[in-house]
């Protein structure tokens, strides 16, 4: 009752926010609710205590001081206690218990129910944090419907979803601020983070923990989609790269199997099949470039191919040596990868 | 001058010394990767008529030898570009052991540096348009670290795989045994 | 009086005992092949091994792969005078895993790379080299063998003499005068495939399977037709239905195995492409049913978290229609395989009591370190029994046909999994063992070896592996890290074992004298009594031994043994490459399980033949 009755709260901080695509206000996954539910609750609580404590301390400032009964020095001898004192300091004590048994007694129910929610997840996804992008695996009983994907990821509305994380190389950090909270990726270590989110959208999360030069620029995006559209994108981005169209793409497609690109990326369906760096078979599907470090759009592609190291410097993808009419010929070719 | 003046000039003096000391190699996040640096060729060990002696080390190679970030990056490519599959971590495999000090075709930077860049017959795959010139560079001194070549604060302390050969940091230093070794 | 009386007591005594054993005489001293069909112990089957002619003329002796020679001259009461009769050095000093063949009174052997192909006049004294044949195949096919430069065997058909070569080529040679009639290329070293197995000929077909299991190479078996090399099917190992060749006759046994295009739906999208299950091994053929059985190699990589899935048609057994390759039936052996249990290992052909009949079976010494018996007619496992030690595997169900993997032995990214038995190669590897239809028991000569593997994400670039795991060998518990086994089929279990240093990488022979021979990796030739296992001679030969022994009877009537001893392939890497042991990794980690074989063996290649004396 209490909670139901402090909802409107959220909503309020919520239209505080100016943006709700990555904002701890953004309400749009169940853990992100319950959190801000509690956050509300413990904000309550605190602030009437805050205000109370300070009011004692103004009183107590602004109160003169009674002539004799100053610099009393305890001498040891108890003297009675004044009745009025000593019911308010009981009273102080009841309302302090009160309010930290409140706390507690939410905090441990906001843990259960975020506990059960993600007791029992329908779609698990394996999140994998390189140096500085992520890898993504929906994971499915059926091994021909898995889906490897890179730095975006397409989740179902209102479906629990487990996403199981794990480091390649260091200490990254998943934090998705509308939807759910933020864990660690360690490496030697599974870490798993649960999402059930309520609001289709787009969001945005980034990487959290200091993992290296590029650690700014480690963001990934979250498409939370109704079920059919989910099941659709979920079977499009399963069907292996569609063949080059016209003879720019074509030999954009023979540069990248001969050189540097295949030694890195893979592209379903053909024989480029490196695991280094992120999965390029639906490329041009997604919003952004490089770990959301650009904008998915032409003019950005040609900058980062042609030099990734002026747009991320320090990123393992090198500088390749291109003649123009190669990369204009690549960038035709990775357009069509939709 | 006051004794705790002289005392603060001195650890103001120290601490400057010690701040210029940081910078000690450059890590190149590289626009400028050196493109056509590793040069073709098969040079290996070899006689060279008329009492010739062996080109000298491109000075483009000294970037590379005792570079920390460079040794790092070597570190990951050599697991990265299958060079384990092969080589193993040093000890060989399909492909000749790298940590010890024998070398079929020479030991020194740029040596190793066209072995991967042209391959050998025996085997040894042909890297060069797959790799670009800077990554070769970095491999090539990532193996000269393997039979403990550079010096040893600028080698990689941690290893990527389960723990097995002894750290980078703790390795004797072998010399090639090689003819050709002018700038060992 | 008296000493007449003694003398023909004497002489009387000694010709009944000469009676009671088979007496070592000059004259073909032969067990027949044919034993007395109703012997309560597994016989070889009749079809697949036919009487022996004092030939060898295929790898593993006879269709059923029994590698037994029927010759009883040598004995283990006569063996102490079993001498050297000649060396031949073969040129090349990699690891020779390949069989000399024997045919008619020429000897012929087949070299690791570069695959040179010699005949040996036995007619004339000391083997003189008749003819030559080098194919010259490509360097750069070292740069992709996994394992050593090995060649498992040439094989003998029609006046023509059939091997392959490193570098993916199948070449028929004639067998008089050492020319070629025919070559085919079938692998192509640019997406890491070789050809190390010894080719089958079987129904006029010249069955040939690749290797690449660890270079990220689709696995296939090819029919090529006998008389012109040209391909006549070929069935991959993973992909749609209709390129492993399943079709209406495919019936597996088990469900699991059951399903349409299963060698896609088993794996993630696209990755079967490069999924392994290479056909390196051997090969066994039921005339009577024109089938023929093999099993497959590992999936690829070996980090098996890239590969979810149960990765059909690898690690399992196939029965195919030699005839058109069509598959019969398919067991699989190790699902999701998680430790490079490569299947290919030898199936030998015999039929056992079963009832009031006998039941055709297989005979099969798992790499996994079960002893599977199955009937070859369906696929069904009769029984699979653990022939080693092991803890990477809980047991078989009989009923599912499914192995149980222990998960705590299970390699996963991000950990390191100690302790794991069998390791990589298994209870037992490529080194064939050999069935004695006199005693019933299959003589296995295996490994000991426990294993730490870590696995990490495989990159994929054609031409260089595709493994992704870390792995460092050591020996097993007990102390020794190689085993000769007698295992008796019917009884499940071992009749007697014998315990041996160093890993054994050598195949078994049998004869019919009561011997079994193998070798060492530091070079010893022993020969053990068949029913005891007792030692009863040994040769110390210039370098560890890999190769198969084989005996054939000699234009002179005698009976040879004679074995090449050169040490390497994937045990003996350390020696044959120079490797440096600081590294435990080397060698896909077994440079870590024989760090002290390069003070106990160098490199060679001398074949040794025996005999006992005139």
């Amino acid at each position: 009752m209490k909670l139901a009755t402090l909802a409107f709260l959220p909503a309020l901080l919520g239209a505080c926010s100016y943006q709700h695509y990555q904002s701890v206000f953004g309400n749009a996954g169940t853990d992100d609710h319950q959190f801000l539910t509690l956050f509300a609750i413990f904000m309550a609580v605190c602030t009437v205590m805050y205000v109370a404590v300070i009011a004692f301390l103004i009183v107590g400032i602004l109160r003169r001081r009674r002539a004799g009964e100053a610099n009393v020095v305890e001498t040891g001898r108890h003297h009675r206690a004044h009745p009025l004192m000593r019911a308010g300091l009981i009273g102080w004590g009841a309302v302090v218990s009160i309010g930290l048994m409140a706390l507690a007694i939410t905090s441990f129910f906001t843990d259960r129910s975020m506990a059960q929610s993600a007791a029992h997840p329908r779609l698990s996804i394996t999140v994998t944090g390189n140096q500085w992008w992520w890898d993504a695996v929906y994971n499915s009983a059926d091994a021909s419907q898995t889906l490897h994907t890179a730095n975006e990821l397409h989740i179902p509305v209102g479906v629990p979803t487990r996403i199981i994380l794990r480091s390649n190389d260091v200490i990254h950090s998943f934090w998705l601020p509308s939807l759910a909270g933020k864990q660690d990726l360690i490496p030697g270590r599974e870490t798993d983070i649960s999402i059930v989110p309520k609001k289709t959208g787009i969001y945005r999360g980034q990487c959290a923990e200091y993992c290296g030069a590029q650690h700014a620029n480690m963001a990934f995006v979250v498409n939370v989609d109704n079920y059919p559209d989910f099941i659709n994108w979920w079977r499009q981005q399963l069907q292996p790269a569609p063949a080059p169209a016209t003879p720019l793409a074509q030999a954009g497609f023979d540069y990248i199997a001969q050189h540097q690109c295949s030694m890195c990326h893979n592209i379903a369906g053909t024989p480029v099949g490196g695991q280094v760096g992120p999965d390029l078979t639906h490329f041009a599907s997604r919003r952004t470039l490089a770990a959301g470090t650009l904008p998915m759009s032409v003019g950005n592609l040609h900058d980062w191919i042609a030099d990734p190291q002026s747009v991320k410097p320090g990123t393992k993808m090198p500088k390749i040596p291109m003649e123009e009419t190669d990369l204009r010929a690549v960038v035709a070719y990775l357009e069509t990868l939709k | 001058m006051s004794s705790p003046f002289r005392a603060s000039l001195i650890i103001a003096g120290a601490a400057t010394l010690m701040v210029c000391g940081c910078k000690r190699e450059e890590r190149h996040s590289d626009s400028n990767p050196l493109a056509g640096s590793v040069p073709a060729g098969e040079r290996q060990p070899t006689i060279y008529p008329g009492g010739g002696t062996p080109p000298p080390l491109d000075p483009r190679a000294a970037r590379y030898e005792n570079n920390a970030p460079a040794l790092a990056e070597g570190q990951w490519l050599y697991a990265q570009m299958n060079c384990v599959g092969c080589h193993a971590h040093g000890g060989g495999g399909m492909g000749p052991a790298l940590m010890d000090d024998k070398w079929r075709y020479g030991g020194r930077i740029d040596q190793i540096a066209m072995t991967i860049a042209e391959g050998r017959p025996n085997g040894m795959p042909a890297w060069r348009g797959r790799l670009t010139d800077d990554q070769i560079w970095k491999l090539a001194a990532y193996v000269r670290s393997l039979s403990g070549q550079p010096s040893k604060d600028a080698v990689s302390s941690r290893a990527d795989e389960m723990s097995n050969t002894t750290p980078l940091t703790l390795t004797p230093r072998q010399g090639p045994r090689n003819a050709d070794t002018a700038g060992r | 009086m008296r000493r007449v009386c003694t003398a023909i007591l004497f002489g009387l005594i000694s010709l009944s005992s000469g009676g009671c054993k088979r007496s070592p005489t000059l004259s073909e001293s032969t067990v027949t092949g044919s034993i007395l069909p109703d012997a309560n112990h597994a016989i070889a089957s009749s079809a697949a091994s036919p009487a022996d002619d004092g030939n060898w003329i295929m790898p593993g002796k006879d269709y059923a792969s029994t590698r037994f020679s029927a010759l009883g001259q040598i004995t283990p009461d006569n063996i102490g005078k079993l001498g050297l009769v000649f060396t031949f050095s073969t040129a090349t000093t990699h690891g020779y895993e390949a069989p000399p063949l024997v045919v008619n009174g020429t000897m012929y052997l087949i070299t690791p790379f570069p695959n040179t192909l010699y005949a040996l006049d036995l007619t004339k004294p000391g083997a003189p080299q008749k003819w030559v044949f080098k194919p010259e195949p490509a360097a750069a096919s070292q740069g992709v063998a996994c394992c050593g430069t090995v060649n498992r065997g040439a094989v003998y058909s029609n006046g023509k003499i059939i091997f392959n070569t490193l570098d993916g080529q199948t070449i028929a040679v004639d067998a008089d005068n050492g020319r070629q009639i025919w070559r085919t290329q079938l692998g192509n070293i640019q997406k890491g495939e070789t050809i190390t197995m010894a080719p089958l000929v079987a129904g006029g077909k010249v069955l040939v399977g690749n290797s690449g299991g660890e270079m990220g190479v689709r696995g296939w078996l090819a029919a090529l037709d006998e008389g012109s090399g040209k391909l006549v099917w070929k069935a991959y190992h993973t992909g749609p239905d209709k390129d492993v060749l399943i079709g209406s006759r495919f019936k597996p046994f088990y469900a699991a195995d059951r399903g349409t295009d299963l060698g896609t739906k088993t794996w993630p999208p696209e990755i079967w492409k490069l999924g392994g299950g290479p056909m390196w091994g051997w090969i066994s053929y039921d005339p009577e049913t024109q089938a023929i059985y093999y099993g497959t190699g590992n999936p690829g990589p070996w980090n098996a978290d890239q590969r979810p899935g149960d990765n059909k048609w690898t690690t399992g057994v196939f029965s195919r229609d030699v005839n058109t390759g069509e598959a019969l039936w398919f067991y699989q052996t190790t699902p999701h395989d998680i430790y490079d249990h490569d299947d290919i290992n030898e199936s030998i052909l015999a039929d056992i009591p079963w009832g009031k009949g006998r039941r055709p079976v297989l005979l099969r010494p798992g790499r996994n370190g079960f002893f599977y018996v199955m009937d070859r007619r369906t696929g069904q496992v009769l029984s699979a029994t653990s022939y080693g030690h092991m803890n990477g595997y809980l047991g078989v169900d009989l009923k599912t046909g499914r192995i149980s993997i222990n998960p705590q032995k299970e390699p996963k990214q991000g950990r390191v999994t100690r302790d794991i038995c069998p390791a990589a190669p298994g209870q037992k590897d490529w080194n064939p063992s050999a069935f004695s239809p006199v005693t019933g028991l299959v003589y296995i000569p295996h490994i000991n070896l426990c294993m730490d593997m870590s696995v990490s994400p495989a990159n994929y670039i054609a031409g260089t592996p595709f493994v992704g795991a870390d792995v460092k060998m050591y020996g097993g518990p007990g102390g020794y890290r190689g085993a000769v086994t007698a295992w008796d089929p019917l009884a499940n279990k071992a009749v007697w074992e014998i315990h041996e240093e160093l890993p054994l990488w050598s195949p078994a022979l049998a004869t019919g004298g009561g011997l079994v021979f193998y070798g060492t990796l530091d070079g010893w030739f022993k020969a053990l009594d068949a029913r005891t296992g007792k030692l009863v001679w040994r040769f110390k030969a210039g370098s560890g031994i890999i190769g198969q022994p084989i005996s054939y009877r000699g234009p002179d009537g005698r009976q040879y043994i004679a074995v090449v001893a050169g040490v390497g392939g994937w045990a003996g890497g350390i020696v044959d490459g120079e490797l440096d042991p600081r590294d435990p990794t080397a060698a896909l980690g077994f440079a870590n399980a024989v760090k002290d074989l390069p003070n106990k063996t160098t490199p060679g290649g001398m074949l040794y033949v025996f005999a006992l004396p005139r």
